[in-house]
């Protein structure tokens, strides 16, 4: 998924079909890249879910799928209970470090 | 017996690809960021305790990098490097943050420290951001313009009310 969304080609096909739906050569025509390129990231797009497409006479049409986006938070989320545990175990340690450090003052 | 703070950490999504956590711990300062960035320190805090810590290398200076690994008890091994863009010692540290269990994954992590009264709240910002960030990783501007252009892309497709 972040490698999908790191070209900026990539990103410019998004952006483009944030207007709605878009034949492969609209898409060329927003972006002045050549017409494989589109296709090979339109390829890399949907193999992650990003776009769909469907046929419509002798054109594929694009469109944006935004919900797939959705999963990546859900997945960061998921390291909640470990950022927690890191944090806490910290604070026992500084606890501990000045602790000592009245002891030896004593 | 003084109440501990575990569990307190307040963990915040200000956008899809930016995770603040806020701490407060019962410590002065100085302490805090000793504890954060002294290698001797920090191998007694960084790795679950069940697990053990086999890389703890930090150079404290701008350019500089961090890299730490633990092996967790069933094996598995967990690396985190990164560079040190910004340090100002106690109070604020900028570094690029790389865990290798996560592909693809490179952030940029700010920690802020502050004191009040004895108290200090840690303010961490982790920050993804794509490909195009990474190769300015010794530009701040580069990166935060990059960082900045992607996080209004991926609210702009989010927001609710889009078609699609």
């Amino acid at each position: 998924m972040f490698n999908a969304l790191a070209d900026g080609h990539r990103r410019g096909i998004l952006d483009a079909l944030l207007a709605g739906e878009r034949a492969v050569g609209e898409l060329v025509d927003d972006l002045s890249i050549s017409q494989p390129q589109v296709s090979k990231h339109l390829r890399v797009l949907s193999e992650v879910g990003l776009v769909a497409c469907r046929a419509q006479g002798r054109h594929r049409l694009y469109r944006l799928k935004p919900e797939q986006l959705r999963p990546l938070r859900d997945w960061v989320s998921s390291y909640e209970p470990a950022i927690n545990a890191r944090l806490d175990r910290m604070d026992d340690y500084l606890i501990q470090l000045q602790r000592e450090g009245d002891d030896s003052d004593a | 017996m003084t109440p501990n703070r575990h569990g307190s950490a307040v963990i915040e999504y200000p956008s899809n690809l930016e995770i603040v956590t806020t701490r407060q711990f019962d410590a002065p300062v100085g302490l805090v960021f000793d504890v954060l960035t002294n290698p001797d320190h920090v191998i007694h805090w960084f790795a679950p305790f069940e697990d053990t810590m086999t890389v703890c290398e930090i150079d404290l200076r701008v350019g500089g990098s961090y890299h730490m690994v633990f092996v967790t008890s069933d094996g598995a091994e967990c690396s985190f490097r990164g560079t040190y863009l910004e340090i100002e010692q106690p109070s604020r540290i900028v570094s690029t943050w790389l865990f290798e269990g996560w592909p693809d994954a490179e952030a940029v992590e700010t920690v802020e420290l502050e004191e009040v009264d004895g108290v200090t709240t840690a303010r961490m910002n982790l920050a993804f951001r794509d490909q195009t960030g990474r190769d300015h990783m010794t530009r701040t501007d580069g990166q935060e313009d990059s960082w900045d252009k992607m996080e209004d892309y991926l609210l702009s497709l989010t927001r609710e009310g889009r078609p699609g």
